[in-house]
């Protein structure tokens, strides 16, 4: 029985995603990108009327109108793609995970169809860096505040044959006490609130913490419910974003490894 | 309840001020089942109160009530009804007489005493204070053991205080609802077709099924027939979102008796599912497609079937895995005899999904009341009557094996032409419709007006099946109880809403 089982395991190939092909890689999530060229004030107000969770917005800047995206607010439902006549389309890479939350945002002139805001760079870690990031392995505690679960499901996607996040020397731990990452999902519930607060206060400093998915960056399609005290940041202080609903395993990967390398070389 | 299940039928004071009614009867004499209960208002904000029965496999009845003074509760005769009457009493504030047990369910100590979100104003509700009584089991060696909310692992928040002898389990009580989102209030005044969206956010791996039976809600409501290409996707997807539930609790309960390889090979083939289902729609999990009156866009015949053979292949996979799991004298030895819910309790408690059915209750949404592309394809529906832990990997497997089997038969022969059509609202509108979601069923009702939803309850199957959980973990060791949790795998967030 149990060679049948050995037998079994050591016939599987390796399925093991490398990283560089992680990095950026965005697909399933259907976040926007913004051809900016193809912009006009016309499509801009059409993404703002269609936008369900106010994630585009035109504000007047020295009387010059501005678009905005925010990516914390976007829940990836691509309402936006239609009516813009190929202004956005579906992102082929996205690097805007693992940011501070000022940085989700991108600005467009509409008058001179250009962007405002420089890009993130992208994480560029390759293999040799990658340990020198984690020289010392990394534990992560995943704390949900209230979410669908659809955040989870991905989460612990991570653990799986394809994206091994072991092999970074990331690990999930079962105590708070033991992290050093709290990988926060979903909008603050009331009924979470103290919870949210005890966890953090159990994870021993110094601590990073990450809000994850449209709910944890803004409360997403929750935000303003009577139920819900708002997003992360609302409790808890946090340390960066990875916005998507949910994130796919690949920008939790980019996510995750952006808020260390920003946090070993600032 | 199923048409072999001869019972008496009682009659039950209920509806306002102790009117009677008698619980509806199919034509064999069998009593009902308790679909659900919920509340509502009248365009002059009066309160009314519905029963939904499911009438001997045959039909849903909806009963409504206007609410004059007090409800009588009927939870004394249908225990089902209990934690929908008590969600009743903290989301409108009805009074319900007679009800065993009225502690808030919904709203924890933070909430402020008598403020019924459903009715009254909800802008900057202050912070309360209120206390919450566990039921004490008293006797000589009883320790109570308190886990939760949060729990150890990538889990959803729910908190469980057990009454342990030693390490055997006497009483376990649940407090959830710790994820409660006021889901229910949000549709209120929204567009109809942003209504999918909310659907959606209820339970994450369960979206689909959300998404599709809100949007047959609407589309009852608007009597429009969906067209055929739309209603086989949809199919698909739903059928695709019950294989990979399966496939993940399948490898869930692996890991929960510490077998790493059938562990590890089901996360496997289900990260090979979604692969294929991110190819095929762009999503991993089917979000952002349904919308009422079909689909948002069309899904290439060509990917469908790509996906189709995925989905065969990974079947063959899985249910080599299924047999090389099953036939572990380890696993049989956990599995066995674990958790056991009997028929009786299952009954009472009118459960649903495939905890109902590795009980021995023959029932099924897709079945008994077919919607969509279900009544033309042909299906067997696994029943088995041992209501162990084993008994409801079994049910998991054969299911995922027929889901497989939709996939394919439907990916093949997919209708042509449009996958939506439009829909037009009527001015005023209520409608309501069932899908048999990978956990049981799942049942919205609607109402609206001018194009906005003015009400939409969602009876989720979690919140039917969480109360059977401490029925059958009684008299097993605590250290069994993941293991039993896993083999319901009910969601937290489905519950809460």
């Amino acid at each position: 029985m149990i060679l049948g089982v050995i037998e079994r395991s050591l016939r599987q190939p390796n399925r093991v995603i490398p990283v560089e092909a992680l990095l950026g890689n965005c697909d399933g999530s259907r976040m926007p990108e913004v051809i900016a060229t193809r912009l006009t004030p016309a499509i801009a107000q059409r993404l703002v009327e269609v936008c369900p969770t106010a994630a585009f917005r035109i504000e007047q800047h020295d009387k010059r109108p501005r678009l905005s995206l925010s990516y914390g607010e976007c829940i990836g439902c691509g309402r936006c793609f239609e009516p813009s006549e190929g202004a956005v389309v579906a992102a082929k890479s996205f690097y805007w995970c693992g940011h501070a939350k000022d940085r989700l945002v991108r600005v467009w002139a509409l008058d001179s169809r250009t962007e405002l805001v420089p890009l993130p760079p992208e994480p560029r870690v390759g293999r040799g860096q990658i340990h020198s990031l984690l020289g010392r392995a990394l534990n992560i505690r995943q704390l949900d505040a209230g979410s669908c679960n659809g955040c989870e499901a991905e989460i612990s996607a991570l653990t799986n044959p394809y994206y091994d996040l072991e092999r970074f020397g990331i690990h999930f731990v079962a105590s708070p006490k033991h992290a050093d990452m709290l990988l926060v999902t979903g909008p603050v519930t009331r009924n979470m609130a103290d919870a949210v607060k005890t966890t953090y206060e159990a994870v021993p400093s110094p601590k990073l913490v990450v809000a994850v998915g449209a709910c944890g960056c803004s409360g997403g399609i929750f935000a303003g419910s009577h139920a819900v005290v708002g997003a992360v940041d609302a409790i808890i202080p946090v340390d960066a974003y990875i916005p998507g609903c949910p994130p796919t395993p690949a920008m939790l990967v980019t996510g995750i490894l952006q808020v260390l390398r920003y946090r070993t070389t600032k | 309840m199923n048409a072999n299940t001869p019972a008496p039928i009682p009659t039950v004071e209920g509806g306002h001020q102790g009117a009677m009614f008698t619980l509806p009867q199919a034509k064999d004499g069998c009593v009902s089942r308790l679909v659900t209960i919920f509340g509502s208002l009248a365009p002059s904000r009066e309160k009314r109160v519905h029963y939904v029965f499911d009438v001997g496999a045959e039909r849903y009845r909806e009963m409504m009530f206007p609410v004059e003074g007090s409800v009588r509760s009927i939870a004394l005769k249908v225990p089902a009804a209990s934690w929908y009457e008590r969600e009743l009493h903290d989301q409108y504030g009805v009074e319900i007489s007679g009800h065993p047990d009225l502690r808030p369910l919904v709203f924890h100590g933070n909430w402020p005493d008598g403020l019924s979100p459903m009715v009254d104003a909800v802008e900057g509700v202050p912070w309360s204070n209120r206390e919450y009584r566990f039921l004490e089991v008293q006797g000589e060696g009883i320790a109570e053991v308190a886990v939760g909310p949060v729990h150890a692992g990538i889990i959803e928040p729910g908190h469980f205080r057990f009454s342990v002898v030693g390490d055997t389990v006497l009483h376990l009580e649940l407090r959830h609802f710790y994820t409660h989102k006021g889901t229910e209030k949000l549709f209120e005044g929204s567009i109809v077709n942003a209504g999918t969206m909310i659907a959606e956010s209820v339970s994450g791996d369960n979206c689909f099924a959300h998404a599709v039976a809100f949007c047959h809600a609407v589309e009852n409501a608007c009597r429009a027939d969906l067209p055929p290409r739309a209603s086989a996707i949809r199919l698909i997807g739903l059928e695709f979102e019950r294989l990979v539930c399966h496939v993940s609790d399948v490898g869930g309960l692996c890991t929960d008796v510490g077998f790493s390889v059938g562990a590890a090979s089901a996360t496997r083939i289900k990260e090979s599912l979604l692969q294929a289902s991110s190819k095929c729609c762009g999503t991993r999990y089917w979000r952002g497609i349904a919308v009422p009156g079909g689909l948002r866009f069309d899904l290439d015949s060509k990917k469908v079937t790509e996906l189709g053979h995925v989905v065969a292949g990974t079947a063959r996979e899985f249910s080599d895995l299924a047999h090389m799991i099953l036939g572990t004298p380890s696993i049989q030895n956990r599995f066995e005899t674990a958790g056991i819910l009997p028929r009786d309790a299952a009954g009472d408690l009118a459960i649903v999904g495939l905890v109902a059915r590795a009980s021995g209750i023959d029932l099924d949404v897709r079945r008994d009341h077919p919607y969509g592309h279900y009544d033309r394809v042909q299906f067997e529906v696994p029943v088995t009557h041992y209501g162990d832990v084993m008994a409801r990997a079994r049910i998991r497997i054969q299911e995922a094996a027929i889901s497989a089997r939709l996939i394919l038969e439907t990916a093949n022969a997919l209708p042509v032409g449009s996958v939506l059509l439009p829909l037009e609202p009527p001015g005023e509108f209520q409608g309501s419709a069932a899908v048999e979601s990978p956990r049981g069923e799942l049942y919205y009702w609607l109402e609206g007006r001018d194009g906005r939803l003015t009400r939409c309850h969602i009876k989720s199957p979690s919140f039917q099946n969480w109360p059977a959980m401490p029925v059958a973990v009684a008299d097993n060791i605590i250290a069994d109880f993941p293991l039993i949790n896993k083999s319901f795998n009910l969601s937290y967030s489905g519950c809460d809403r």
